[in-house]
């Protein structure tokens, strides 16, 4: 029971600080990279000077997210004219703990066995073993669409008690936009189910770990092709970003239902904008390319097409898992970041017809042809 | 352990119950019951149907609710109805829900037990798959009509909208 309870808690410890610490460093590799795709120098400004020394530590702009966040808790919290105080304040919560609680379910490991794994406290643990997850349901993936459905509420929240009309318009579109988005999203989901045959992200990933044909890896993202780019679409649309950044477009909204908002409540619509990047691509890691899983590998070792096996120490088996998914999350992330440094912003009309006349009939024809397939090979 | 969150969560619900009838004011009735069904999901959650649970959230709160507050947001701000007092028929309206509550506290007092030691004996097996087994076997009718039904209640919603904006 208790070590239960200790296991859990370095669990959630973990997920917390993955969440936040990628998420802050995105902050800097979405100025980073913006800087090295426009051949600009970037953010270098930032440093921390070594105590009674004159040296200047810069690493590459690495400190501009302490900047960041001390500047945002430091700043004035000024609070406009509002006819709803209450839900002026709700609405930044009700915008980022859906995405903070959304880690909960995505597994960034394997099975993990701390009595083998560290042998002094063999005698503490026993032979208990956990998968590495905070939360582990079987019907994680729907958990993941009800909570995150959630999150649309403090966007409208926010455009509705600012008693603003540009925050108003944003939180109009916003709203729209994340509903429109959702469904293909679903859809896309669904093909995915489907395919896997389960709701656990945990057996969609051990899954994944097998072959196709014998030697390719059996991702997701090359079972379902069509799938991936169908999620990625939407997901980047539920978030907000370039070029669905229509709810928040400085051109004709100021900054769009977030206007009225400073200091720290701006910073966490802010923070839970790059959380969910990071949310979103530990789920396109975990439903599509292999989870923590390397290629061909499972929890004991490798296993190659060859027929040749690896055998791993448990020990490394966790150290790779989890260094593998950091990994693949960082690499995702960074896609995601580069997809908004490259594309111009979609126009509002041009927005609903591609979610609704585009994604939509994609999303449905893949679902269609998925379903016929597995009722074929079953 | 799982009696003190029931306890918990069945009070926080009563709460936000009555909060979405006392709130005079749209948004907030809509918050409070948007908490409510949040408390009606935890409650599902900690009986073991963690089935029955996503899908209150996911349905009530990420679709029902989001489109409420929607459209609360594009109402009239301006519109102050929602300051006038309660009605005079507040307090006999509170007397007639308590003796209702009390009535019906006294009647399923009188019920034999068996009912609920068949729900408690389910526990926490109630998984997705024997959820989708026990829909698929036995419920897909209801829900199919229900689906029906509610199609003919837009439609009727729709013809009387229709009505009144002619007259």
């Amino acid at each position: 029971m208790i070590q239960d309870l200790l296991v859990y808690v370095v669990f959630m410890g973990y997920a917390i600080g993955v969440m936040l610490g990628i998420a802050t460093l995105f902050t800097w590799v979405e100025r980073k990279q913006s800087a090295i795709m426009a051949d600009r120098i970037g953010a270098n400004r930032a440093y921390i000077r070594i105590p009674f020394t004159n040296i200047k530590l810069v690493w590459m702009g690495l400190f501009h997210g302490i900047a960041d966040g001390a500047k945002m808790l430091l700043k004035e919290n000024f609070t406009p004219k509002t006819y709803d105080r209450f839900c002026f304040n709700l609405a930044p919560w009700l915008a980022a703990v859906p995405v903070l609680v959304v880690f909960a379910v995505i597994p960034f490991g394997g099975t993990i066995v701390p009595g083998d794994l560290i042998p002094a406290l063999h005698d503490f643990f026993g032979s208990r073993s956990y998968t590495m997850q905070v939360a582990n349901l079987d019907a994680g993936i729907l958990v993941i669409m009800a909570i995150s459905g959630i999150g649309i509420l403090g966007t409208m929240l926010a455009g509705w008690s600012s008693n603003n009309k540009f925050s108003l318009l944003g939180a109009a579109r916003a709203a729209s936009q994340m509903i429109s988005y959702e469904v293909s999203m679903g859809l896309a989901i669904i093909c995915l189910v489907v395919t896997y045959g389960t709701l656990d992200l945990n057996q969609m990933v051990q899954w994944q770990s097998g072959t196709l044909f014998g030697f390719l890896p059996a991702w997701g993202i090359i079972v379902q092709p069509l799938g991936f780019i169908l999620f990625l679409t939407a997901a980047i649309a539920e978030n907000k970003r370039v070029p669905f950044d229509l709810p928040e477009c400085e051109s004709e909204l100021v900054a769009g239902y977030f206007t009225e908002y400073s200091a720290m409540k701006m910073g966490l619509f802010m923070l839970s904008e790059f959380i969910e990047i990071v949310v979103v691509s530990a789920l396109l890691v975990t439903l599509f390319l292999g989870g923590y899983n390397l290629p061909y590998m499972n929890d004991t070792g490798f296993v190659f097409p060859g027929g040749s096996t690896l055998a791993m120490s448990h020990l490394a088996v966790v150290v790779t898992q989890v260094v593998t998914f950091l990994v693949k999350v960082v690499l995702v992330g960074c896609f995601q970041i580069q997809i908004r440094w490259s594309l111009p912003r979609f126009r509002y009309d041009q927005l609903m017809r591609f979610g609704w006349k585009f994604l939509l009939p994609f999303a449905a024809v893949n679902l269609v042809v998925t379903a016929c397939v597995r009722w074929l090979t079953l | 352990m799982s009696g003190i969150f029931i306890a918990f969560f069945s009070a926080l619900a009563v709460v936000f119950a009555i909060m979405v009838i006392t709130m005079r004011q749209p948004m907030r009735a809509a918050l409070s019951l948007v908490a409510h069904m949040v408390c009606l999901a935890a409650l599902y959650a900690c009986l073991g149907a963690h089935v029955v649970a996503v899908f209150q959230v996911l349905i009530y709160v990420g679709a029902v609710m989001v489109f409420m507050v929607y459209t609360i947001m594009l109402l009239d701000d301006r519109d102050m109805s929602y300051q006038w007092v309660f009605s005079r028929l507040a307090l006999p309206a509170v007397v007639v829900a308590g003796l209702v509550a009390a009535a019906l506290w006294v009647l399923i007092g009188r019920l034999p037990v068996t009912a609920p030691a068949i729900a408690t004996a389910a526990g926490d097996s109630f998984t997705f798959s024997s959820f989708s087994v026990a829909f698929m076997q036995h419920y897909w009718f209801h829900f199919e009509l229900a689906t029906v039904l509610l199609l003919i209640g837009i439609i009727a919603a729709w013809a009387a909208v229709k009505e009144g904006s002619n007259g």
